[in-house]
């Protein structure tokens, strides 16, 4: 009886779970199989023949001046996680009670981070034109007569990509950190207030140790979700100018999208999996110091 | 690390305020002059939609003047009108983006509730080990899968088509988990009373389940419709017939060709932009509510 309710169970798990698993199983694991079999093969498209070549692509990597411009150039990118959360985190602060028209005030703060990455790479490249954008123009106003060349230049085109990406996740940052101030209990904040801590001392020793968790979980998700990315620069830069905004997700794509070496892109795309895979264990363990809180 | 505590902060307030009523109105000065500068800073972050609508009816003489020219001197439509008409217009892009953005986003929602409803509601062999390996996956970058995916999609002969963004696109991970954690939140007496009058899973799922899940389900809708609809990489990849192209490859389409013509990217962009702005409008709630709720998706 017990037995054969066990093998019922079983079967209906499997139907519910089924649909869902033929697709993970289509797009998911057979491509991510198939990449880690192609890492090791000169696989090109359309090429006639394939074969296996072992640790050549990985070697090749190693080898490649332009693999670790990409790293590099994929570190500066990760400079704007956190500067963006240390802008969220004073916005939400501030706009977590102290505030008039809150909810308007959430809303505008949020709206790049749902509007089309590639929309708003065009309205910055324009804005970031060099002899006559509006940042230039301003800059130029405040009296800076040299003003960067922002996209144009391989100095600065990293960091303008910086800039976009800052203003982009601020909004998604500030939704968290609000989610977790509101977990604050009032009496805390309430205590400090009584022992006479200024508004800046609460937020020092009360707020921020508190939202700490938050701060961790965030400044992992978010390099893991940038270090994804590429669609941003892929439409503003095409990784230019030379190679100065080619970040290591952007140069996966080029190398099986536009020279079609697809065995070395795939040793590539594993390697930047090994870094997000730091990134999730790092996350795992942080997440069992936050359960404790 | 400091400590959480204020108990040990010293009491640093020698000038405080007497009255009650001054207090009061201290906070509120206070209150003011913060809700203005935080309303500074949005207008900020906004402004590069604000400049973008405003040069969008500019002449194109007027793009760059400085200093800014935030209202037009006259509204030209001429750009807008550019945009939405000629070969390949806005019209078909955003037909091509809502065909794929819906059936994927009905796709996925549905299909996330069942296997979501296994995972947390059916006991069965293996069910820690597959989300285990559903787990592992979200790990793994979309650009691991790029490659295998075009080879495959070109293999069974929907490299090109819509079906390479809505097939893929009805499998979401994410909203696996993102059910699985609202369903296990349902207490279980619900269900068991319903076992109790003999009914069996299905009967709870589709009479119980879903209907008590109605804003989870909202919310992951408008959050994957968001996410298809600005959808740029994948469309990149699998797609390269202009007919077929979405609103993202519809604009980088539109400025390739008219990239001089600043007046008219301005107004393609604002085409793109708009519909998403309109569903955060209307579906705001879910959406902050849901991407608060999502931030372990990775």
């Amino acid at each position: 009886m017990h037995k054969s309710w066990m093998k019922r169970q079983s079967r209906l798990g499997y139907l519910f779970i089924g649909p869902n698993m033929i697709g993970v199983l289509l797009f998911f694991i057979i491509p991510a199989v198939y990449s880690f079999y192609l890492m090791f093969t000169d696989y090109k498209f359309m090429s006639p023949e394939t074969h296996f070549v072992g640790l050549d692509n990985i070697r090749r990597m190693m080898n490649d001046d332009l693999f670790g411009v990409a790293l590099r150039n994929t570190f500066v990118f990760l400079l704007a996680v956190p500067i963006s959360m240390g802008l969220a985190f004073i916005v939400a602060v501030a706009l977590n009670k102290s505030v008039y028209w809150q909810k308007t005030l959430r809303a505008l703060y949020f709206m790049p981070y749902i509007t089309s990455g590639v929309a708003i790479a065009f309205v910055w490249m324009l804005l970031f034109q060099p002899t006559s954008g509006p940042i230039n123009g301003f800059l130029r106003g405040l009296g800076i007569t040299n003003p960067p060349g922002w996209l144009s230049t391989t100095e600065w085109s990293m960091y303008a990509i910086d800039i976009i990406w800052i203003w982009f996740m601020l909004g998604y940052n500030m939704i968290i950190y609000l989610a977790a101030l509101q977990e604050i209990p009032e009496e805390l904040v309430e205590a400090a207030k009584i022992d006479g801590a200024r508004p800046w001392q609460t937020i020092r020793q009360v707020i921020w140790p508190l939202v700490s968790p938050t701060t961790f979980l965030l400044l992992i998700t978010g390099l893991i979700m940038t270090i994804k990315n590429f669609g941003i620069i892929q439409a503003i830069t095409q990784g230019g100018p030379g190679n100065s905004t080619t970040v290591l997700s952007l140069f996966i794509y080029q190398n099986a999208f536009r020279y079609y070496e697809m065995g070395y892109a795939a040793a590539i795309s594993w390697a930047l999996f090994a870094i997000i895979m730091v990134f999730t264990v790092l996350q795992w363990i942080g997440q069992k110091r936050w359960v404790h809180y | 690390m400091e400590k959480p505590l204020a108990a040990n902060a010293k009491p640093t307030a020698p000038h405080a305020p007497k009255g009650k009523v001054r207090m009061e109105s201290l906070t509120q000065i206070r209150r003011i002059i913060l809700t203005l500068l935080m309303s500074g800073f949005a207008l900020l972050m906004i402004m590069p939609f604000i400049w973008m609508i405003s040069t969008s009816f500019k002449s194109p003489a007027d793009v760059f003047t400085y200093p800014i020219q935030w209202i037009p001197s006259s509204l030209n439509w001429e750009h807008h009108i550019k945009v939405w008409s000629g070969a390949d217009t806005f019209a078909t892009y955003y037909l091509n983006s809502l065909k794929i953005s819906l059936i994927s986003t009905i796709g996925a929602v549905f299909l996330s509730a069942f296997a979501a409803y296994g995972f947390a509601r059916i006991q069965f062999k293996g069910r820690e080990t597959l989300f285990l390996i559903y787990l592992s996956m979200m790990m793994v970058p979309p650009q691991v899968l790029f490659v295998p995916k075009f080879l495959m999609f070109e293999w069974v002969g929907i490299y090109n088509t819509h079906w390479a963004l809505i097939l893929p696109g009805m499998f979401t991970i994410f909203g696996v988990f993102m059910l699985r954690q609202f369903f296990l939140s349902v207490p279980s007496e619900i269900s068991e009373a319903a076992f109790i009058d003999g009914a069996g899973h299905l009967r709870i799922f589709f009479r119980l389940i879903l209907p008590l899940a109605k804003p989870a389900l909202a919310t992951l809708a408008i959050i994957d419709f968001s996410w298809h609809w600005n959808d740029y990489e994948n469309a990149l990849v699998f797609l390269i017939d202009k007919d077929l192209y979405t609103v993202p490859l519809g604009l980088q389409n539109f400025i390739l060709e008219n990239n001089v013509d600043y007046n008219g990217m301005m107004a393609a962009a604002t085409a793109g932009i708009i519909p998403m702005i309109i569903v955060f409008l209307v579906g705001q709630h879910y959406i902050i509510q849901g991407v608060a709720g999502s931030a372990v998706k990775g």
